[in-house]
């Protein structure tokens, strides 16, 4: 641990005193101190910066004092990041910023340490579903350095959901997140390990700062908001960035002031950053901010949430190389040109592609309504959103869609199979009048149609191929219903048919869904299908309705599988005696030869995989190219 | 835009709001049709000779199983394998398949073709609740509409890219038979090496001529 000669020149102070205690009451317990600028309170989470360690570790301050001898200790309640109890975990995925508090009897789940052992404060969230928790905001969640909601038990070396009433002989409501006034979620994440590395510790700068880089990924997305937030002194960090951008311009000024500041803190230890990269286009609008485009170059991976309170304290921080998205976004929105940003992000991503959680990073990008495609395939419109090149760069973009965008421009259908394109197009509401568009409804039979289920889908199919009253629609929006295409055809057509929305396989196309009608007559199914030829039915989102006589092809016995292979002469042995024996189902194991055929399999299912999904991705762009010209979606 | 709007004479603005009846209930339905969704796998690759009953037990190793619905295949080519929406009883569960089946080439009724594993998404459910506060509009569009003319090309284009989508997926299929013959033939004749080596040995030609050439191997 730490000795106390370096500690000489660090800023300490002390808060509130909480009582006395030791057998000569000499002993003073405190609830608070402010160690090298940085305010702890009891039950806060910190950081504890071991000699020789790579990574410090994560602990919460259960008991502070100070001796007679004037030597300060607290005690701590450790926390366990995956990597230490992975035994435990066995095969299961955990989250990189998850952690697990120490609970349970036994060595291990606390420690006293000198005080000056405390490395920086560290913003851990619980996100434990328990009454007693305070839930946390999804942006709470999002910036948190950490997140735990399980516990380890020491003494029985086991992994639990379910947390105690106490832990460490204190109530669990302490530990848990705090009500209130959110001083744990001000706390400035991981900087004060930069500040704190030139000082306490006798170790290497670079290693703690590797450690934040690490985390960094998980941050990515508060990084640009903290400049806004400590100005305007707000709590809540994840501000949807979208609906900040007007209100941003008026904050500029405010900011500007502490740009200038910023620039003296350049020191990029080594890092060079992408951001080199997206120096490029950053130039533009940095007056408005007051910075200076080298900065941005030179300022550093710095992480994420500075305490609103304290201002200050951003001078003292070491700005480190920094993924862009931050600095994307200072320049970006301010100017409105996000395509840089979400560009930027991309080239973060595409450089930094350890550990960025894309997640939060491409929540982030879609930045609201603002963002461009940066393909510039696409005309300037700001309703489409972006990543296109996002999608390539980086393949972890299924969190695109999860993005919760406001629905506000309701009539629309939030696509999500273009996870780019939630359409938001301002003029909608004025189109609506003038393209004649019908809203869809229940048709008036749809609760009937409920009491008789009839026969099985697969005869009716059947049958009404037979007589030729079976239609196939394409280009229906996937995540449509059998009833809500029920109900658009009764609409269009005035026409009562039953409808069978085809269940998406991996293989079938994520932007044409397709459905089966089965309509009563077969003059009515002929018509709707040259209705639907010669005419046009579009539906939102620019879809125009393809209608087809179909021609299902009916899973029979079908035999020949590829790929299931039988040695002949035990065949024969088989049929006679093992007739009954089944075969089982198991992972291969490296050393067969069954195993390298799968391999082979596995190599072909791959060269597919990839052949569809170039094969997607091109028709995507030729839909959107004609999409787009649609003046009337 | 006035133009136009003398051609479109009706208005059809059905008031009525969407599916909303009972709104509270829809959404409770279908906040538990995504749960659902999310404890259920999607698995791929599947010899047309999986059964249901295969099917759980092969997957009953990683959890309970709760329900195991096939995924007909109605429009693709005839030969492709198939595949079936497995729901597990709980998310973790759901996730400990996927994450086994992608790691280790999992077997099902037959090697050594493995199977595939996904999350299962809300398309791939056929009886699926219509998602609360969605509104559908749809309309004819006329003629003399400048959209027609991309509405159209947008009709042809989806027939283009279907008929693409058929033809990628009967060219995996000719890769598959391809790989799967290959594989056959060298079964085969790996098969008869050792068949020939276990005749030999057993026959006792083997070991009598390592004990001509007094070598020790073949002591069985």
């Amino acid at each position: 641990m730490v000795e106390a000669k370096k500690v000489e020149n660090i800023e300490f102070k002390w808060g509130k005193q909480r009582g006395v205690g030791g057998k000569k009451k000499d002993v003073k317990f405190y609830e608070s101190f402010s160690y090298d600028h940085v305010e702890y309170a009891l039950y806060d989470s910190v950081y504890m910066y071991e000699e020789g360690e790579t990574e410090p570790y994560i602990a919460k301050l259960m008991k502070i004092w100070e001796n007679a001898d004037e030597t300060k200790k607290v005690k701590v309640l450790w926390f366990f990041c995956p990597r230490e109890i992975s035994n435990y975990l066995g095969d299961e995925k955990t989250p990189e910023n998850e952690l697990f508090l120490a609970s349970g009897e036994g060595v291990g789940s606390t420690n006293v340490n000198p005080l000056e052992a405390i490395a920086g404060k560290c913003n851990v969230v619980c996100s434990s579903k328990d009454s007693r928790n305070r839930q946390p905001s999804d942006e709470e969640l999002q910036e948190a350095d950490f997140v735990f909601y399980r516990t380890f038990d020491v003494g029985n070396c086991r992994i639990l959901d379910k947390i105690d009433d106490k832990i460490a002989g204190i109530e669990v409501k302490f530990l848990l997140n705090r009500v209130g006034n959110q001083s744990s979620s001000g706390v400035p994440k991981l900087d004060s390990n930069k500040k704190v590395s030139g000082n306490v510790v006798a170790t290497n700068d670079t290693r703690i700062l590797t450690r934040t880089e690490s985390n960094l990924g998980e941050k990515a997305t508060s990084s640009s908001r903290v400049e806004f937030n400590e100005v305007t002194k707000l709590n809540d960090w994840l501000v949807d960035n979208s609906g900040e951008m007007a209100s941003s311009s008026s904050k500029v000024e405010q900011i500007s002031d502490i740009k200038p500041s910023l620039a003296n803190q350049k020191s990029s230890p080594g890092e060079n950053s992408a951001s080199n990269l997206g120096l490029g286009e950053m130039t533009k609008d940095n007056k408005k901010e007051g910075i200076p485009s080298d900065i941005i170059a030179s300022s550093s991976k710095d992480d994420v949430s500075w305490s609103e309170s304290k201002v200050d304290k951003v001078f003292a921080y070491q700005v480190l190389v920094e993924e862009k998205a931050k600095v994307a976004k200072d320049s970006g929105d301010l100017d409105d040109r996000p395509s840089k940003k979400a560009k930027l992000d991309d080239l973060a991503k595409a450089s930094y592609d350890n550990k960025v959680t894309g997640v939060q990073k491409v929540s982030h990008d879609s930045n609201g309504s603002n963002s461009k495609s940066v393909a510039q395939t696409t005309p300037a419109s700001e309703d489409k959103s972006k990543s296109n090149p996002t999608k390539d760069h980086h393949e972890n973009n299924s969190s695109l869609s999860k993005r919760p965008k406001p629905d506000e421009k309701l009539t629309r259908l939030a696509n999500g199979k273009f996870p780019e394109a939630s359409l938001r197009q301002p003029s909608e509401e004025g189109s609506k009048t003038n393209c004649q568009i019908q809203e869809v409804t229940r048709r008036p039979e749809a609760d009937r149609s409920k009491w008789f289920r009839g026969l099985p889908w697969e005869e009716r199919m059947q049958t009404a191929h037979e007589q030729e009253t079976l239609v196939l629609l394409q280009n229906l929006d996937p995540s449509y219903t059998s009833a809500e295409v029920e109900d658009i055809i009764w609409h269009a057509f005035k026409q009562s048919c039953t409808v069978k929305m085809i269940q998406r396989t991996a293989l079938a196309s994520p932007h044409s869904g397709q459905a089966f009608v089965i309509f009563q007559k077969r003059e009515v199914a002929e018509m709707a299908v040259a209705k639907l030829d010669e005419g046009c039915l579009m539906l939102s989102n620019g879809r125009p309705v393809v209608g087809s006589i179909a021609a299902p092809c009916f899973p029979g016995k079908q035999s020949t599988f590829f790929g299931h292979l039988v040695i002949n002469k035990l065949r024969t042995h088989k049929q006679r005696e093992m007739k009954e024996a089944v075969s089982t189902s198991h992972c291969s194991q490296p050393n067969t030869l069954e195993y390298e055929m799968a391999m082979d399999w596995c190599l072909l299912q791959e060269r597919s995989d990839l052949a569809l999904r170039k094969l997607r991705q091109q028709q995507r762009q030729e839909l959107r190219k004609l999409w787009v010209t649609l003046k009337c979606k | 835009m006035s133009n136009l709007f003398r051609f479109w004479m009706y208005c059809y603005r059905l008031s009525v709001p969407s599916y909303m009846d009972s709104t509270s209930t829809a959404v409770a339905d279908y906040a538990a049709f995504l749960e659902k969704v999310k404890r259920t796998v999607y698995v791929d690759n599947l010899s047309p000779q999986v059964t249901e009953s295969v099917i759980r037990t092969a997957l009953g190793q990683f959890g309970t199983v709760k329900n195991v619905q096939f995924i007909p295949n109605y429009t693709g080519p005839k030969n492709i394998p198939c595949c079936a929406l497995v729901e597990m009883e709980c998310l973790r569960q759901a996730e400990a398949v996927v994450s086994e089946i992608t790691q280790f080439p999992f077997m099902m009724s037959g090697m050594p073709r493995p199977a595939r594993a996904f999350r299962a998404e809300v398309e791939m459910f056929d009886d699926r609740p219509i998602k609360p506060g969605r509104r559908i509009q749809c309309r004819w569009v006329d003629r003399k509409d400048p959209d027609f003319e991309v509405a159209s090309k947008i009709k042809r284009l989806v027939r283009k890219h279907a008929a693409e989508d058929l033809f990628l997926l009967q060219q995996q299929l000719a890769q598959e038979e391809k790989l799967a013959k290959q594989q056959e033939e060298t079964l085969k004749a790996n098969y008869k090496k050792f068949s020939i080596i276990d005749n030999v040995v057993s026959d006792g030609t083997a070991p009598g001529l390592a004990k001509f050439y007094n070598m020790k191997a073949f002591d069985s």
